[in-house]
């Protein structure tokens, strides 16, 4: 990097059904607090990058087009990216790349999910001529690997559910969750109909609608902004082919490159001390253990004794989603933006009630496919050295 | 800005339709041959870039199984664009301008053959809520568009007429007697929809010196968006092309007056004269591959476009070449490049 | 005047016809599934075995070796209890969607396990495949109506 990039504004809707607003509409709900946040209006931004996910989600093709006017975009460079869930990730480090290339002072980066207009599970199951229509979804692919981390890990089938917990108790402090519920205890969780086993209910994603902004800019403009930046001491994506014998989707190799090259730029060497609060992509609870895993968080088959041991909630040592993260409110378009501007947020000290006190550098991290696509940040309170 | 340039370009020819091999059968041996072309092989790609999009493939997350042709493994540092393939190049070269690497891969695919009507597909490229419960035919805006500069005097029926005579053996007269598709459109104005897959090998600097004699540097390259609704813009001209070729001119040090060759993505055949306006091209040639008009391969073909220009530096046909892509309908978002036998 | 009602929604559907193209190395496996065949190729590279098997190996990028036949038992890789209803479904839950690795194949393939209780799966179970009725065999994995235990005990 040239010169080290910062985050000066970040701006979010409300995750919940939105039938009430259009698809610009809900888009420009974050387009316009990021833009506030950083004390900045469109005239000031050089280029947009959307991020979104299928486009059979919502039916809208080539959403560029249509949004390019709520975006504030028109008479700029607009690109949309697109690589599986962890699309919020990758767009926030394009943004990056196009300030530290020289090719933008200021980059907004948005990404948005309008799950509502169209049925998301219809869209995952589809079934294509010449096989059986077995319509697992997506929590039919992830189950069959959590079983396996299970198998491996020697976890307490409880872990899944503390996690939960913990995700939703978060939730409640953060006004823009979609799920929040203060009041949910491990009992309820363990009771929630069974999805597909081991993944119950209440501990999986809910599908929200949703729109995130960002804005990336250089040291020097970085220095001017009205409010703290979050400086990006390390960025990086990774990704694995998904189709080949012997390919380990449980802990895959693009996810732990992925951690190792950001850490490196950000010359940290012991993450799980050296990291404040994590943003992690958990679409499903027994991913927060096995991510702890794969980011270097936590050793192998370790990551489940950090839940155990609460170190993982709010109060804990390493506090992981403390946004209510992606179980509290999945609009997948946005969820890995979402993780990147809320690890932003912590060390921006903006984080308001679901503030982690103290933090210092954070990890905002997303994830795509068959865990094949991997992005992740470390973000830091001070500008790197 | 760091000097980049594209060192090979490869593409399977555009056909009809092909209904023989899936995406990454399609894309794999044309990866190889830009790889040979250029002495490399896939561990040597410090980044990968693609672009293609759902709705042509008839399948969500349609752009993994294009990975297969990649070899992802070990893990790769890539990218991917939802869009026409020009859009993945912009990514790469701006990816290359960090010094991180000194190689990059783009690969675009596009099969137009597997919907069974495009008219099904594309309106919902508009605006959900006003524009596409119109359901206007595909080439419905392109229509609006020619038409409007044909009334404003800026062409006319015949112009279009010569335009597609040039490549084909049929004289202005008896085109001009076929029936209106989408009026003053006629069937051979629309740059006929086909299948094929592009891939372009970038190299920075000194890199890009060994691996090719005559690398074709990208001297600028920029793009920009419209506002989307047709009946807010200008449709006799096109500010975006014309404002993103001023900023590559910026950028290259020469500007689309200056060029020898010009690919356009002209996805029928009015666009010729709207966009050698807009760019100011004086003494170009014109679509010298044939352009869209012998094939468009949907998400492909912007990205060929730039191969062809390229390729017109790399044979020492051409001293300076333009590139353009287009995105949308009725050249909502133009993107343009800017390519020279020599660096800045 | 009084004004209308806003309209705060409209239906505005799609409707998208496509032809699939199963690709050169997915139509051996399939054209395998019809005669009642289960078909593996094996990568000249790296020695790994695929079922169903691409045309070449996605890690060394080179052509897999020709087809030849395997048969057809294997046993549960991994596996989830697929137990609410969605749009769509075929079948009624709950019912084991497993990852399948067949004998003398290193991949493994996604199928239907039936004939046990869900309880009852576990990592390790030793199926086989249940074969359609001559009238319903196609270019299919339909044609492999489940996988079932090999062992009743199992069931």
């Amino acid at each position: 990097m040239s010169g080290p990039l910062a985050v000066i504004g970040v701006g979010q809707s409300v995750q919940a059904k939105r039938r009430e607003v259009t698809i610009g509409a809900l888009v420009r709900e974050a387009v316009d607090e990021a833009l506030a946040d950083a004390g900045l209006g469109f005239a000031d931004i050089d280029a947009v990058v959307l991020s979104k996910t299928p486009d059979l989600f919502d039916g809208v093709m080539n959403p560029e087009l249509y949004l390019a006017d709520a975006m504030g975009a028109v008479g700029l460079p607009v690109t949309r990216v697109f690589t599986g869930g962890s699309v919020g990730g990758h767009a926030a480090i394009f943004g990056a790349h196009l300030v530290a290339a020289g090719l933008a002072r200021r980059v907004l980066v948005v990404a948005y999910s309008k799950e509502s207009e169209g049925n998301f599970t219809w869209a995952l199951s589809r079934g294509l001529p010449f096989s059986s229509h077995l319509g697992a979804g997506a929590g039919g692919h992830f189950a069959p690997v959590i079983r396996e981390y299970i198998r491996r890990s020697r976890a307490p089938e409880h872990i899944g559910w503390k996690v939960a917990v913990n995700h939703r108790h978060n939730a409640a402090r953060n006004p823009y969750a979609h799920i929040r519920r203060a009041d949910l205890t491990i009992d309820e969780v363990r009771q929630s109909p069974m999805l597909w086993d081991p993944i119950r209910y209440l501990e999986s994603c809910p599908s929200s609608d949703g729109s995130c902004a960002i804005v990336v800019t250089g040291a020097e403009l970085a220095r001017r902004s009205p409010r703290p930046p979050a400086w990006i001491h390390g960025m990086a994506w990774r990704t694995e082919t998904g189709h080949f014998a012997g390919r380990d989707e449980v802990n895959p190799r693009a996810g732990r490159d992925c951690a190792a090259d950001a850490y490196r730029q950000a010359g940290i060497t012991d993450p799980a001390r050296e990291i404040d609060v994590a943003e992690l992509y958990i679409p499903y609870s027994w991913y927060e253990p096995m991510w702890l895993e794969n980011t270097g968080l936590a050793g192998e088959h370790d990551g489940w004794r950090l839940v155990d041991a609460d170190r993982t909630a709010f109060g804990g040592d390493l506090p992981v989603n403390p946004s209510g993260g992606v179980l509290s409110g999945n609009p997948t378009g946005a969820t890995g933006l979402l993780r990147f501007a809320e690890a932003a947020l912590q060390v921006r000290g903006l984080a308001g009630e679901h503030q982690v006190p103290g933090a210092r550098r954070a990890v905002g991290h997303a994830m795509g496919g068959a865990s094949q696509f991997h992005a992740l940040w470390v973000v830091g309170s001070e500008a790197p050295a | 800005m760091r000097e980049v340039a594209v060192v090979s370009f490869a593409q399977s020819p555009c056909v009809p339709a092909d209904r023989e091999h899936d995406m990454a059968e399609i894309v794999l041996p044309v990866i190889r041959q830009a790889l040979d072309a250029c002495g490399l092989t896939r561990d040597d790609i410090d980044f990968f870039a693609s672009g293609s999009h759902d709705f042509y493939e008839g399948r969500t997350f349609s752009y993994i199984e294009s990975l297969d042709a990649v070899g992802a493994w070990p893990p790769i540092s890539e990218s991917h664009v939802e869009m026409d393939a020009a859009w993945a190049f912009a990514e790469a070269w701006a990816w290359l301008q960090l010094g991180e690497g000194k190689t990059a891969l783009v690969y675009g695919i596009g099969r137009s053959s597997l919907a069974a009507d495009l008219d099904q597909i594309l309106p919902a490229q508009l605006d959900p809520y006003l524009l596409a419960p119109l359901r206007p035919h595909r080439d419905a805006l392109a229509g609006l568009q020619a038409a409007a500069l044909v009334d404003a005097g800026l062409t006319s029926e015949r112009q279009l007429a010569e335009i597609v005579s040039r490549r084909r053996t049929v004289s202005t007269d008896e085109l001009l007697a076929a029936p209106y598709v989408a009026s003053p459109l006629r069937a051979h104005d629309v740059a006929p929809p086909g299948d094929a897959a592009a891939v372009i090998v970038l190299a920075a600097g000194d890199t890009a010196r060994r691996l090719t004699d005559r690398p074709a540097w990208v001297r600028g390259l920029d793009h920009r968006i419209e506002t989307h609704y047709p009946g807010v813009r200008d449709l006799t001209r096109s500010a975006s092309t014309s404002m993103a070729a001023a900023r590559a001119a910026e950028l290259a040090g020469f500007s689309a007056a200056d060029v020898d060759v010009a690919e356009l993505h002209t996805e029928y055949s009015y666009q010729e004269p709207l966009l050698v306006a807009a760019l100011g091209l004086k003494n170009a040639r014109v679509n010298p591959s044939g352009g869209p008009l012998a094939g468009r391969p949907a998400t492909a073909t912007g990205l060929i476009r730039i191969g062809e220009a390229a390729r017109r530096i790399m044979d020492g046909t051409a001293e300076r070449a333009l590139a353009h892509a287009t995105n949308g309908p009725a050249l909502q978002h133009n993107l343009v490049c800017l390519l020279a036998g020599e660096p800045r | 005047m009084t004004l209308p009602e806003p309209v705060d929604t409209m239906a505005s559907p799609l409707r998208m016809d496509y032809t699939y193209v199963a690709g050169a190395g997915r139509s051996v496996f399939l054209r395998g599934l019809a005669e009642r065949r289960l078909l593996a190729r094996q990568c000249p590279g790296c020695s790994r075995v695929y079922a169903p098997a691409p045309e070449f190996c996605s890690r060394c990028l080179r052509p897999v070796g020709p087809p030849f036949e395997l048969p057809g038992h294997g046993e549960v890789s991994t596996f989830c209890v697929v137990s609410f209803p969605f749009p769509g479904q075929v079948y009624e839950p709950p019912y084991v969607v497993a990852q399948i690795r067949l004998d003398g194949a290193d991949t493994r393939l996604m199928h239907l396990v039936r004939e046990v209780a869900p309880e009852r799966v576990r990592i390790g179970l030793r199926v086989e495949p249940v074969w359609v009725g001559d009238d319903e065999l196609d270019t299919s994995t339909t044609s492999i109506r489940y996988f079932r235990p090999m062992e009743p005990a199992d069931a």
